[in-house]
């Protein structure tokens, strides 16, 4: 107790290893393949090329945090592609078509990716419906009506506020908008998880769902807010879809839910919820990405995107198992000395206190 | 005053009776032991108190304060916390997360790290001192994870503990460090409820024990008055029929089992059984009865011992070695292990027969109809069809279906583990006669079952079980509800 900074310190530092070592894996991953690459082609490690992967994964990355949250709490929202198409159309067409000003056309987009993931929550929640079957009639309902909206045609000219904002530039020209805007949703994603309440009610509710609500955790609610975040997310990500192509379009964002979902997973974010983090989802959504610019600066032809896009994904998946069931050995040591009590156990309590091999 | 009361707590789960109309009373600084045999009630009313179930009529005070049902928030906020059976910590959460869950303590919503950590600390140190704080949740051992648990409910200020069987997974070492927490508590006034199946931990650590029996309350007392005799006979019912006067001739010993030993399961068992007979293993749910079983039709692995058929040893891990030397397994799970969904009754019947109804590699219809209506008639499965859903059954004849599916291959040893489970009354007097036929026409009976009617009405001679080890040997003449209780749960046998 006499140095209880020290030792204060001491556990900062553990804790950040223990709660960050999963993801040497992932790290590894990508400093292979950025190696790799760089050897490959000198425009790797450009300026530009960086700040093109970067400015890429942003949108992926934005709805993959509100995917994280979904995930943590042992859900999954298949319907993140469809809701990218549905908002594009939308706070393009509301202007366009509807005649309302850009900003209500935004707020009406922003609102139906919450009302969407509102339904998904409750649905799951309250109906006690299978996540994955709730979204997954969300894929096809919001891409449905994005559709129906456009009449499957590209909305243009989009508002000017999306042009301001799809050109807007940081640091003389360098750095586009996305960047920083992400980088602060990242933050604010990781802040909530790590160190407020309802972070911890998250992570809770995900590991142990009774125990949760037990314990007086309104888990419904954080159930329902994850898909909240998830659905408003997805929202913001047709929004910046919408100002990056400068085009409302029915078909973007559809299949990026795939790419979300896994990048969320290679993060290594459990699939049973309770376990993984923010900083794992980002880097996911970077591999992801730098597998992507391989594809353009290898001339690679682009059809085998997908094909490169799924080694990927099926190599960090195993590497991800191998680090599990190395934890999983350590587990079974664990349990196997928990067994050998319960044998000392099986003998009389009164008569065999001697018995007392175990520490 | 009493700090906890439940008056006239009734519950049915879909019409089934759980709870009816029992009444339980705990003052502050005692451990009341609430007791009963397998599904007595005791989870139940420990479910409706902690606000995971709502009762249908009656009920809660805390302090004299009527708390609402189905609703653990507000059963925390009256402060009871509950221990239960299963293992509620997070797993990838740490000792402090896991001990301030849900009470983080911050401001405008952020977590104060520190805070926590000292609170959790305090109440720790209560409890379990030196335990260290950054383990996750799955890192701790069960006697650990229940101590955390425990520590959670002092930082909650909780002054009602129920504990659920907390002393099922734990060392005897474990267990004394448990009992000296509970005593600690005791003596701040805390009032504890124990459910325990063990009268020797019951006399050790309690001032009261509550009887329940069927959903019903059966009474309260101080231990000082009672003693093991007096407990089980209010644990067990007297009203259960009279042993049944036929008795059979038992032939030579067919199965032995020698010194069969399981890590953790099974310790030291050795019994014979002879043509026959109904030999009937007795005992709790979990004293490892179903495990013996699948351990001798080779199901599942032991670690050391023998099973022998007329003195010859069988390979173990093989049901198929098992089922050559003529053992047959009814097992206790029919629908998750007995029956092919959705297959029909014709398939189901020749489900461990196929290679009797195969021929040149194809499986022949007619055989397989010739067998299922043999063995239908002879059980009197009632059917619609032998091309009927298996599912639109009955459990009576489904179980009929199973056991059949075992008699077409003429078992010189058949294991029937709780084949009456689920099963309506004229179904399983049906079984029963069954069984006692299967026996007269010289079969070797191993019967599994923990309703203790079936043991008297049944039983040649019976083994209880408990905790693994075999910890009596009745004769037909021995058997008694008390005997097979008292052997069941307690150490000492007086009977």
């Amino acid at each position: 107790m006499n140095s209880k900074s020290k030792t204060g310190f001491i556990q900062i530092l553990r804790s950040f290893g223990r709660k960050f070592s999963d993801l040497q894996g992932l790290l590894i991953a990508i400093l292979v393949l950025g190696t790799v690459l760089s050897i490959l082609s000198d425009n790797f490690l450009t300026g530009n090329n960086i700040v093109n992967i970067l400015y890429q994964a942003t949108i992926v990355a934005v709805v993959a945090l509100g995917q994280t949250f979904v995930i943590l709490v042992g859900g999954i929202d298949l319907s993140v592609g469809s809701l990218i198409a549905l908002s594009s159309v939308l706070s393009v067409g509301l202007t366009v078509n509807n005649g309302l000003p850009p900003w209500l056309g935004i707020t009406i987009t922003l609102i139906l990716g919450i009302i969407f993931g509102l339904a998904h929550g409750l649905a799951v929640t309250k109906l006690r419906m299978p996540s994955l079957i709730v979204t997954l009639a969300s894929l096809s309902l919001a891409s449905g009506l994005a559709y129906v909206y456009s009449e499957g045609q590209n909305i243009i000219p989009v508002p000017e506020v999306f042009e301001t904002i799809g050109n807007a530039q940081f640091f003389g020209g360098q750095i586009p908008v996305f960047i920083p805007f992400a980088l602060v949703l990242i933050i604010i994603s990781y802040i909530t998880l790590t160190k407020t309440r309802f972070g911890r009610q998250i992570y809770a509710v995900g590991g142990n769902q009774m125990a949760s609500r037990l314990a007086g955790i309104p888990s419904n609610r954080v159930i329902v807010i994850a898909f909240v975040i998830s659905g408003l997310s997805a929202a913001v990500g047709g929004l910046m879809m919408t100002a990056r192509l400068q085009s409302g379009s029915p078909i973007i964002g559809s299949g990026m839910e795939l790419t979300v979902i896994a990048a969320v997973v290679i993060g290594g974010t459990s699939l049973f919820g309770g376990q993984g983090n923010v900083i794992g989802t980002v880097l996911g959504v970077l591999l992801l990405t730098m597998a992507s610019n391989a594809i353009v600066l290898l001339s690679i032809p682009p059809n085998y995107d997908k094909v490169f896009t799924g080694l990927v994904i099926a190599i960090a998946a195993a590497l991800d198992i191998y680090r599990q069931g190395k934890n999983t050995t350590n587990m079974s040591r664990l349990k196997r000395s928990s067994s050998g009590k319960e044998v000392a156990k099986n003998s009389n309590p009164k008569t065999e206190q001697n018995n007392s091999n175990v520490s | 005053m009493s700090l906890l009361k439940a008056n006239n707590i009734h519950k049915r789960f879909q019409g089934v009776v759980a709870l009816e109309g029992v009444n339980f009373e705990l003052k502050s600084g005692e451990v009341h032991a609430l007791l009963g045999a397998n599904g007595a009630g005791k989870s139940t009313l420990i479910k409706i108190v902690s606000g995971y179930h709502a009762a249908d009529e009656g009920e809660i005070l805390v302090n004299e304060v009527k708390i609402p049902f189905n609703d653990p928030k507000a059963s925390h906020k009256a402060g009871i916390a509950t221990i239960h059976q299963e293992h509620n910590l997070i797993p990838h959460m740490s000792v402090v997360d896991n001990v301030m869950l849900g009470q983080w303590i911050g401001r405008y919503g952020v977590v104060s790290e520190e805070e926590c950590r000292k609170k959790a600390l305090n109440a720790i140190n209560r409890v379990v001192p030196g335990l260290d704080l950054d383990l996750y949740g799955h890192q701790l051992t069960p006697a650990e994870g229940q101590l955390v648990e425990i520590a959670r409910a002092l930082s909650e200020e909780a002054k009602i503990l129920i504990m659920d069987e907390p002393t099922t997974s734990l060392s005897p070492r474990e267990i004394e460090r448990l009992f000296n927490v509970m005593r600690d508590l005791k003596s701040q006034g805390i009032g504890i409820i124990f459910v325990s199946h063990w009268l020797e931990e019951i006399f050790e650590i309690c001032d009261c024990v509550t009887v329940f029996r069927d959903g019903r309350y059966v009474g309260s007392e101080d231990i000082k008055n009672l003693d093991e005799n007096t407990i089980i006979r209010m644990m067990v019912n007297t009203d259960v029929p009279e042993l049944s006067p036929q008795k059979r001739n038992p032939g030579k010993e067919i199965l032995k089992v020698r010194n069969l030993c399981k890590d953790g399961v099974l310790q030291n068992i050795s019994f014979d059984l002879h043509e026959g007979e109904i030999l009937t293993i007795g005992g709790l749910v979990g004293a490892g009865r179903t495990e013996l079983a699948r351990c001798i039709f080779g199901v599942d692995d032991y670690d050391s011992g023998e099973v022998l058929i007329d003195n010859i040893p069988i390979p173990k891990n093989s049901p198929r070695a098992a089922v050559k030397v003529g053992i047959g397994f009814v097992p206790e799970d029919r629908k998750g292990q007995g029956l092919a969904r959705n297959l029909t009754v014709r398939e189901n019947f020749t489900l461990s027969l196929l290679d009797k109804v195969t021929h040149l590699g194809f499986i022949s219809k007619t055989s397989e109809l010739d067998i299922s209506n043999e063995q239908s008639a002879a059980l009197k499965v009632k059917a619609p069809s032998m091309e009927a859903n298996i599912m639109t059954l009955s459990g009576g004849n489904a179980q009929k279906v199973v056991i059949g599916r075992w008699l077409a291959r003429k078992p010189r040893v058949l294991i029937l583990d709780e084949p009456t489970k689920g099963v309506d009354v004229g179904a399983k007097a049906e079984i029963h006669r069954l069984i006692g036929e299967f026996a007269e026409s010289g079969m070797a009976v191993l019967l599994i079952t923990s309703e203790m009617p079936e043991v008297l009405l049944l039983s040649d001679r019976v083994l209880v079980m408990r905790e693994g080890r075999i910890s009596g040997k009745l004769n037909r003449s021995e058997v008694s509800p008390e005997s097979v209780i008292s052997f069941a749960t307690a150490e000492e046998v007086v009977y």
